[in-house]
């Protein structure tokens, strides 16, 4: 593990400019194309032959396309973690995560957008919320501060980039011409200057304290979806500190497990360095009692009373059909990484990727448990409908378009690193230059 | 080796002419109904295998006929709809051959097409009748059905029929009296229940309507019989139930504190992204003018 510190300006740049795919590069995203191509010839099918060629019926109307958007919204969350509250709170060592934090963030909530609307079945009927829209409707509340959210995180991840760009356009050999027009219809404007430094801190510091309460509130809003609605399982006035807890968690497992990845494949072991794992690990761990103990809140109240609806939803969770998947999330996404991260030995960079991995799968999970258990066990139960629709497991199409959206969320990830420096390059050699005067 | 090759391929064809030639199976099934001892009619069922699933067969005559199949017996010429059903009532013209007998056998047939072979159907039924009355003391209500077969000089109770019996929704699904989903007749064709509901929102003027209903018998087809009773909680409307500006209104009554909490958020929020635009647009402008 080499210091930083010991780093010239020019090494800095050479390592973090951005690099070309090589043969696993190609590899990597080739697989990512065809999940998603295969994603949009399941999507196809569905517009063309309606929403039937889903499993979704009366019963089971939100399925897996709707555990994936609040998967996906959850992990969005991130951003304002590691970009937002460590920047106001001055936590100099996450600076190299801030970018992958903000990209993760962005290609996260374009794709719950996708997904809501792939969810709808007929597309087009989009902006039937804007023009027949209530907004005592928490649904349009969402609708609002997703894309508030998007924009703002977007605005987060192009400003601190502005000083990257005019760095890549200094060195025109290491990319292509289309590139090199890109970065200078974004960026060519920018010189470098004090006062263009002031004026661009400030507006990051202003973006960093607007986008916290837009952050707390989209999830807020997305538990609000399902706790405004008198169901057992989401009829809790927990859901709000339950959903961001566990997008916390997610987000930061979603985070590790990509720093694993660009620190091995784009050589980074200079930058994102054993301390940041270590420290990330005891984030993790923190996260994850965290999100043990709100889970702790939502299960064990209404156990206590087991209402009858509640101890119905509750025993399909514990001991029903739903209890390989209930264990499953909660062992995996919880329970194991809480117990090999309190050591230090866990915290290091391969135990911690294989962590963070489980705990993005058993945040997976744990959202497909959230939504549809309930909708198979309502309060009132419908009559005389078919058989099946009393059971719930998603077709092929719906499993394409689910995963399909996933790769897409990592083929932006990809792309962007293909484009962009992953680690920002003008803050890393501004905190080395503030070291070295200390 | 050829001319087993060209034997084969001489029998394809006709094989393929000798399946195509194969009429399809036609099942036709008849249903008796009769609600409130007033109406009679029958309702003709039409299926067909295709792909090992019964399908239903839509535009396909059916002729009903009551006892005989000539055309002084005829009920009716029925064409079937997209769900394979056809429903016939029974005319007034047939009241004689009616009430001659007490039991009667409705006949459908269907004609030989291209596709369906000819098929015929029978439904066989007793003359009966089924009478509802309500009592109540004030805390307890009861409610007890009758079902009476026509035996030829008199009407006499028919036991074990079972039924559904109690309050009819909306939907047209049967919210049971008691505790059990359905009721057997004694020997003396009755059934008693008591009415468990409390509280059941009733009309404007409390009134509910009881049902009971006899499904599927084999000697007395499908009966209904319905009474209304002043059993639910009055519901009077509110004139201005619509006009309030609450959560569950219409998008133009909304609350107002709603509307001023939503407002001032968007625009606080959406205000400093614009804000944020400018700052982009005015570093833009100092790097323009230190560049010149």
């Amino acid at each position: 593990m080499k210091n930083p510190i010991a780093l010239t300006n020019e090494e800095i740049i050479s390592d973090l400019l951005p690099q070309k795919f090589g043969r696993r590069g190609m590899i990597w995203t080739g697989t990512l194309l065809f999940i998603a191509l295969v994603g949009l010839y399941a999507y196809y099918r569905q517009l063309r032959y309606g929403l039937v060629v889903t499993h979704m019926r009366d019963y089971a109307s939100w399925g897996i396309y709707i555990s994936n958007f609040v998967f996906f919204v959850a992990i969005s969350l991130v951003g304002s973690l590691i970009t937002a509250i460590f920047r106001l709170a001055n936590v100099k060592w996450a600076t190299p995560l801030t970018r992958i934090a903000e990209i993760i963030a962005v290609s996260a909530i374009v794709f719950a957008s996708i997904i809501i609307i792939v969810d709808m079945g007929r597309p087009e009927r989009f902006t039937n919320l804007f023009t027949h829209g209530r907004i005592q409707s928490p649904i349009m509340w969402d609708v609002i501060v997703i894309s508030t959210y998007f924009c703002i995180s977007l605005l987060l991840l192009y400003m601190p980039l502005l000083p990257d760009l005019k760095i890549m356009l200094r060195f025109k050999e290491t990319s292509t011409k289309a590139l090199q027009k890109l970065y200078k219809f974004q960026g060519s404007f920018w010189k470098g200057t004090a006062e263009q430094f002031k004026v661009s801190e400030k507006s990051i510091t202003i973006l960093c304290i607007a986008i916290i309460p837009v952050a707390f509130s989209i999830h807020t809003v997305t538990s609000w979806l399902f706790a405004t609605t008198y169901r057992p399982g989401w009829d809790s006035t927990n859901f709000g500190a339950y959903f961001i807890s566990g997008a916390f968690l997610v987000g930061s497992g979603g985070v590790v497990v990509a720093m694993y990845m660009f620190r091995k494949f784009y050589h980074l072991e200079k930058y994102i360095t054993e301390i940041h794992f270590e420290k990330m690990g005891r984030i993790v761990v923190l996260l994850c009692l965290l999100y043990l103990y709100f889970n702790i809140n939502e299960y064990m109240v209404p156990a206590f009373k087991m209402k009858k609806a509640e101890g119905a939803h509750l025993h399909e969770l514990f001991a029903g059909d739903f209890a390989i998947m209930f264990w499953f999330a909660i062992i995996t996404g919880l329970i194991i990484p809480i117990l090999v991260l309190l050591f230090k030995k866990g915290r290091r960079p391969l135990p911690m990727f294989i962590i963070g991995i489980m705990v993005v799968v058993g945040a997976w999970f744990k959202r497909y448990l959230i939504v549809t258990p309930t909708l198979l066990n309502p309060f009132l139960p419908m009559q005389e409908v078919p058989a099946s629709y009393h059971v719930y497991f998603p077709s092929w199409e719906e499993w394409a378009i689910a995963i399909g959206t996933l790769a897409g969320a990592l083929l932006v990830i990809t792309f962007f690193a293909r484009i962009y420096p992953i680690i920002p390059i003008q803050e890393t050699i501004t905190e080395q230059h503030e070291l070295e005067e200390k | 080796m050829l001319r087993a090759v060209t034997v084969l391929l001489l029998a394809v064809p006709s094989i393929a002419l000798a399946q195509d030639s194969v009429k399809k199976e036609l099942v036709l099934s008849l249903s008796y109904y009769m609600n409130n001892n007033r109406v009679v009619y029958i309702i003709a069922n039409t299926k067909t295998k295709i792909d090992k699933k019964f399908q239903p067969v839509a535009g396909l005559p059916v002729n009903i006929y009551l006892d005989a199949d000539s055309s002084g017996n005829l009920v009716e010429k029925l064409i079937t709809d997209n769900n394979g059903l056809a429903k016939a009532v029974l005319p007034p013209a047939l009241k004689a051959i009616w009430d001659a007998t007490s039991k009667h056998t409705f006949l459908g047939k269907t004609e030989a097409t291209k596709v369906y072979e000819s098929t015929t159907a029978e439904a066989s039924i007793s003359k009966s009748r089924i009478v509802i009355d309500t009592t109540s003391d004030g805390e307890t209500k009861t409610v007890s059905v009758k079902v009476k077969a026509f035996n030829g000089t008199d009407w006499v109770g028919v036991p074990d029929v079972e039924m559904k019996l109690g309050v009819s929704r909306i939907s047209g699904s049967i919210l049971s009296a008691g505790e059990g989903a359905t009721y057997t007749t004694d020997s003396l064709g009755e059934v008693t229940a008591e009415f468990k509901i409390i509280a059941l929102p009733g009309d404007e003027k409390g009134n509910i309507v009881l049902v009971a209903k006899v499904e599927e018998n084999e000697q007395l087809g499908n009966l209904t019989i319905e009474k209304t009773v002043p059993w639910g909680i009055a519901e009077k409307a509110d004139p201005g139930f619509f006009d309030q500006r609450t959560l569950w209104s219409t998008r133009f009554r909304t609350p107002l504190w709603l509307l001023f909490m939503a407002y001032s958020i968007v625009i606080g929020v959406w205000g400093t992204i614009i804000y944020l635009v400018f700052q982009i647009i005015k570093i833009k402008k100092l790097g323009t003018s230190s560049a010149s």
